[in-house]
Formats: C-alpha cells, structure tokens, sequence
C-alpha cells in the first residue's frame, strides 16, 4: 500500500512539475507575473508531494536509498529545494525556468533507470561500506553541494547570455527577460560560495570513511577523481573570485566548466563499473 | 439622450490650433458651467492636455448636441466655428466610450503607453464631479474607464520599455548594475543631451556625478547643478577608473576615448564592469572599446536601436490592451442597456402582467362556479384596469426620456418598480440603443477625421 501511495506521489510530483515548467516558460515569454505565481505553487506543490514520495519510500525500504537512480531523485528534491532558498533571497522567479525543468528531467531519468536498479542487492563488502552516519551526511552534503553548483552554473550561463546580448547590442525578448549582470553574478557566487563548504565536508566524510574501512587505492577511484576535480574547479572559483577579483566572464566560464565535471561524474557514478564507488551499478 | 464627443488632438490639429482651445485647471469651473447650463448638455467632462483637448458630454438631441458642444468651444475661446471645424473629431454613441477607453489606455497618446494620461484624464473627471457637471452616465463611465487604464498597466508591459534615448541608456545601464544606486557617473563633455541623461541616472539614484570638459569652468558649471564634483581633463583615465558609467557627449571632431586608454583604466578596476554611453556625433568613443572584456560601449545608433525595438514591443501589447478595452466596453454596455427606456418599460409591463395574473388566478379560485363567459369578463376586467394604470406613466416615461437628463426618469421608475434585480432579463430581451445609438446620418468624423475638408 505504502509502495503503491509513493508511486502515485511521485507520479503527481513530476505532474506538478511539468505544469510548473509550462508555466514558467509562459511567464518567461508573457512576463506575466500571475504565470510565475502559479509556477511557482505548483513547484512547491511537487516538492511536498516529492519529498512525501521519497518518505513513504524510505519508510518502505526502512531507510532511505542513497545510490544508484535514487540518489536523482534526492538530487531534483534538492535542486528545487535550494531553487526555493536562492527565489527567497534573491526574488528572481526567472530561474525558476531553468532549474524546475532540470529537476523534472533527473526525476525522468531516476524513472527510466530505476527499473534497472530495482533487482539490485547491495554486497557483503558494499554493505560494511556504507554502514556509517558518515556515508549519510556525505551523501546529503554531495546532493545539496551539486545543486548549489548547478544553481551557480545556471547563473553563470544566464550572465554569459545576458553579456553576449549587451555586447551585441542585441535588444531580444531573451534579453529583456534575463535580470541583471550584477544580480546574476551575486546569485552565481552565493550559490557557489554556499555550495563548496558543504562539498568539501562531503568529500571530508568520504574520504575519511574510505580510509577508516581501510580501501585500498581510494583515491585511484575514477569518482573520487573526479569529485577531486570538481572541488578544485569551484575552488578556483572562488579563489578568482574574491581573491583576484576576476571578471564576472571569467569566473562564468569557470563555473560552467565546474558543472561540467559535475554532470560527468554523475554519469561515471552510474555507468563505469570500476574502483570502489559503484554502489547502485548493475554488473 | 446622446453619448457625444468633439475634441482635437496631435493627430488633427497643429500646436497653433491647439494652444487656443486649451482648458487650464483654473477655468474648468466656469467651462464646465458654461457648457451645462443650456438645454443641451447634461453631463459634461473636460479633458485638456497638451496634445488633446476633448469634450465628453451627453446631449439630448445628436446633432443637435454636437452644434451645442462645438458653438461652446468656439465661444469659450472666441473662435471662429469655420476655422476651427477642420480640425475637430467627433463621435457618438459607442465611439465616443471605445474613443475614451483608448486615450485612457494610452493607446491614442504620442507616446504610446505613456504614463501621464491616467492621471490626466481623473484629473478632468475630478473638475467635472466638482463641479456638478458629472452625471450617473459619467460617473459610470469615466470610473469605469480608470479601470480600463489600471488594467492595461497592470495586465500589459505597454509602459514597460523606455522609448526614448535618455531612459533607453538608464534601461542599459540597470541591465548591468541592477540598480544605479551608489554608481558613480562619468560625464565627458558639457552638452545638453549628456546633462539630459546624467539627469536621469541621477532621478534613478546614481550616488556621485564627476564631470570632465575641455573648459574647466564649464565643467564646474554642470558640476554644480548635480552636486557632483568637477575634474581636471588631464585627470580623465585616472578618475575613469571609479567610474561605473561614461556619458560621453563633446563637440570633438575625433575620437576623445580610445581603446588603449579603456583598457589601461579597466586593468585598475578589478573585474568591476564599465558602461560608456557615447551620444555625441561625430563620435568621441573608438568602437573597439567594446571589444575589451566588462566593458559596454552604446552609441546614439545603437540606443535608437533599442528605443526602435522598445516602440515594437509597445504596439504588440497595444493589440493585448485593445482586447481589454473591448472587455469593459462590453461591461459598460452593459450597464447602459439597463438604462434603456424601452426595455425598462418592458420590464414594468411584464411585472404587471405578472402581478395581474397571479392575482386573478387566485381571485379565481375563490369565485367558484362562475361560468366562461364570466370568467372571460373578469380577465378582460383585470387587463383593462392594468393598462390603462400603465397607459399614463409609460408614455410620460418615453416622453421624459428623450429629454435632457431623461435617464435619470428611467432610473427613478426602475428604482421604484424594483426593476434591478429583473435587469439581466430585459438585457437579454432587448438590444443596445439609446446613448451608444449612432444618430441618423453620423458625420463623417466617425473614422476619426476633422470636419473640415
């Protein structure tokens, strides 16, 4: 019964979802704010009918799955939550454009491979591995850290476009829409800046579990390479950006490359069966 | 009883004709009386601006009223009629309320989705209410014609995009900074045009104003008026620097800013964005300068550019605002179908037919035992007695109607037969005539054109 509420739940949330995404795109072409309204509660309509999806899946499973497909789902739950925290303190609904969509995509994709991953048992080695509140908080950090990145990287490619147009002297309905340089650019850095602590905690906890359960070559893992890079890309980030005080061009670039490697690694975590951290491949 | 409309504007009349037939705020008063007093005109609105002046009144007869209007104009000036006719509109009926509807809405004025006609046009329905001149038919409709204008702002971006090159390089400069509160504002050269734009970024709360001239005098001069600070031309580049926005508009010949130059300030800058504005013709920036990185260089083509595609936007919400202007026509005629003799009269026959039969069936139950014949008698009885109370009052009403103030004979029967809440029925019987009735043969102004030839 519980599995079967969970289901229509997240069914009814990724519905909420897709009316949210017409939505926003409606207001991004009318700019009528009533569109972005209703957007906008349909998009808190998803997250409660999601986050109730994911309790009444973990409450079925007697714990809350952290690999595999599962974690795009945790990782959409987290991008709107944060889309919520940065529409908060920035009152930019235009965002709402970008990041509501990207959410309904990785729930999609959670879709499309959960089937997949159902079957799935994790083994003997696997399980002592992840049996720790280390893993946990690592797993929550890593999610809302990756949303906070793309959040940064959809500010930092919405700057670019809004640069390219100034320059251009370009006078479009995408440029009419978009906000402000200056505003664009504090959402990338706050987003960013909030984002990387919790990264680096994250990779922190993971690191630290590695070595306490004793993993040979740890850091030989294509993932934890990976995740290397990422955190060295968002550091360079930051460091140009309050430490050089770069132009908002650079550090977009910059940020985007950042996301980049995001993506890339979550594509690895879910496909290369190789190194240590393959909790949730089948093979 | 006549909806009617005479009035002249930038699109029919020069300045010179319309200087002389302005209404000042002061005179309205006396206008308004002058207008109202004769048979005439019973309701009478003013509307004075400097690029319309319109007179909104409901007359009595059609042609009759717009002679009465227009000998009022000429008159109130002392105008020759036949020298002022080519130049005058008129409308009636459902004209004159699409034609109030549209100047509220901003969809008549120069400038379209300008601001300032809202204000103007309560303003003028303001003298009239005062004044004594205003009406329930001006009442209705000017209150309803605000909402018209409130719902255009609101539910259209009409009056979103700046269409002029002043506002245009404020509406850049926000693209970049977000709000100019705090920047600091460059001004290179004394002209009219940069103090005209520096003027505007400082009404958006641009924090300081640093002005450069050839002249320092000059320079100190337009300083002053900003109560911004006045600098050596040597010191140009170095003070560049703190700069977020350059306004360039001199008198030179050649280039004044160059690439070079632009890119040794922007290496002091770190990363902070530069907004230069160069209006000045010949130009005083070099192009490249925008190739360099945060740096935005807009010129007097490329803000008329964006002044072009802004008026664009506002003819394609002119379109969505036209369809409310159509919604609350509907809405307003309406309203005005209620006010019509012939359903109201109508309406009060059909309560009394009602009231006529309800009583003689149930007298009839009582009288048991009368024959058909009898039965006929007392149903003809009961028919005659309700027309012949009605014959009297129905065709004082008709006759009342037609005369000045005549709707409101029509309101105070409604009001007393308790017609109101039977109104949507008699709206749906009968069709629109009466104030949105089109006289007989309409002038040829109906289309907009002045009288004249």
């Amino acid at each position: 019964m519980l599995v079967r509420l969970q289901g229509i739940s997240m069914w009814l949330s990724m519905a909420a979802l897709t009316g949210a995404t017409v939505l926003y795109a409606y207001f991004f072409l009318s700019k009528k704010t009533l569109h972005s309204r209703y957007a906008t509660a349909l998009t808190g309509a998803g997250f409660v009918l999601l986050t109730a999806s994911i309790g009444m899946y973990s409450s079925a499973a007697q714990g809350t799955r952290l690999v595999g497909p599962y974690t795009l789902v945790l990782a959409a739950w987290a991008l709107v939550f944060v889309y919520f925290v940065v529409e908060h303190l920035v009152k930019l609904k235009v965002y709402g454009t970008v990041l509501v969509p990207v959410a309904l995509a990785l729930l999609v994709l959670a879709q499309i491979l959960l089937p997949a991953a159902a079957g799935l048992k994790p083994t003997v080695e696997e399980v002592r591995l992840l049996d720790s509140w280390r893993v946990i908080v690592h797993v929550v950090l890593i999610v809302f850290a990756n949303a906070g990145f793309a959040i940064g990287a959809a500010a930092s490619g919405t700057y670019l476009a809004l640069e390219a147009q100034l320059k251009r002297h370009r006078t479009t309905t995408l440029f009419k829409r978009l906000p402000s340089l200056a505003q664009t650019d504090l959402v990338a850095r706050r987003a960013v800046g909030w984002a990387y602590p919790a990264y680096s905690a994250g990779l922190l906890l993971g690191v630290l579990r590695a070595v306490e359960t004793d993993v040979t070559g740890w850091w030989q893992d294509p993932r934890v390479m990976l995740a290397g890079l990422v955190w060295a890309i968002f550091g360079a980030y930051l460091y140009l950006h309050y430490g050089r005080e770069a132009s908002g061009r650079t550090s977009a670039y910059v940020a985007l490359a950042g996301l980049v490697f995001v993506v890339a690694l979550a594509i690895v975590a879910r496909t290369v069966p190789a190194g240590f951290h393959i909790f949730g491949i089948a093979g | 009883m006549h909806l009617t409309l005479v009035g002249l504007s930038h699109k029919t009349a020069p300045i010179e004709i319309r200087e002389k037939l302005t209404f000042p705020a002061h005179r309205q008063a006396d206008a308004l009386s002058d207008l109202i007093c004769g048979v005439q005109v019973s309701e009478a609105v003013i509307l004075s601006t400097c690029n319309r002046t319109e007179i909104y009144a409901v007359t009595t007869g059609a042609q009759d009223g717009v002679d009465a209007v227009i000998d009022f104009a000429c008159g109130h000036h002392g105008l020759d009629r036949a020298q002022l006719e080519p130049y005058l509109y008129v409308s009636q009926g459902d004209a004159v309320v699409r034609n109030l509807f549209r100047v509220v809405a901003s969809l008549d004025s120069k400038v379209v989705g300008e601001a300032q006609i809202l204000g103007q046009v309560k303003e003028a329905y303001d003298h009239s209410f005062a004044n004594g001149a205003a009406g329930r038919v001006f009442n209705k409709l000017f209150r309803q014609s605000f909402e018209v204008g409130k719902r255009v702002r609101s539910e259209t971006a009409i009056g979103e995009a700046a269409v002029s090159i002043s506002y245009a390089a404020v509406e850049l400069a926000r693209k970049v900074f977000d709000t100019l509160a705090g920047r600091t504002i460059l001004v290179l050269g004394a002209g009219k045009m940069s103090e005209l734009t520096a003027k505007h970024l400082v009404s958006q709360g641009v924090h300081s104003v640093l002005v450069a001239n050839r002249t320092y005098e000059r320079a100190v001069e337009l300083a002053e008026r900003f109560e911004g600070e006045a600098i050596r031309y040597d010191d140009l580049f170095t003070r560049m620097r703190d700069a977020d926005i350059v306004i360039s508009s001199t008198g030179a010949t050649h280039y004044v800013v160059h690439r070079a130059d632009v890119a040794g300030v922007m290496r002091k800058r770190s990363g902070r964005p530069l907004f230069l504005i160069d209006i000045a013709v010949p130009r005083d920036i070099e192009p490249a300068v925008n190739e360099l990185r945060d740096v935005f260089l807009y010129d007097i083509d490329d803000l008329s550019g964006v002044v072009e595609s802004n008026l664009e936007d506002r003819q394609r919400e002119a379109r969505q605002a036209q369809v409310i202007i159509d919604e609350e026509f509907r809405a307003f005629e309406a309203w005005l179908e209620s006010m019509e003799v012939v359903p109201t009269i109508a309406a009060i026959r059909a309560k009394a037919e009602s009231l006529r039969t309800e009583e003689l069936d149930r007298a009839l139950k009582r009288l048991d035992g009368l024959s058909e014949k009898d039965r006929a008698t007392v149903e003809a009885l009961s028919q005659a007695i309700v027309s012949k109370m009605l014959h009297g009052p129905t065709a004082r009403l008709k006759s009342a109607a037609a005369e000045k103030d005549g709707y409101q004979y029509v309101d105070t029967a409604r009001r007393l037969w308790g017609l109101d809440a039977d109104g949507e029925r008699a709206k749906r019987a009968h069709g629109l005539r009466g104030l949105l009735r089109l006289p007989e043969k309409p002038r040829k102004d109906e289309t907009g054109e002045g009288l004249g030839s």
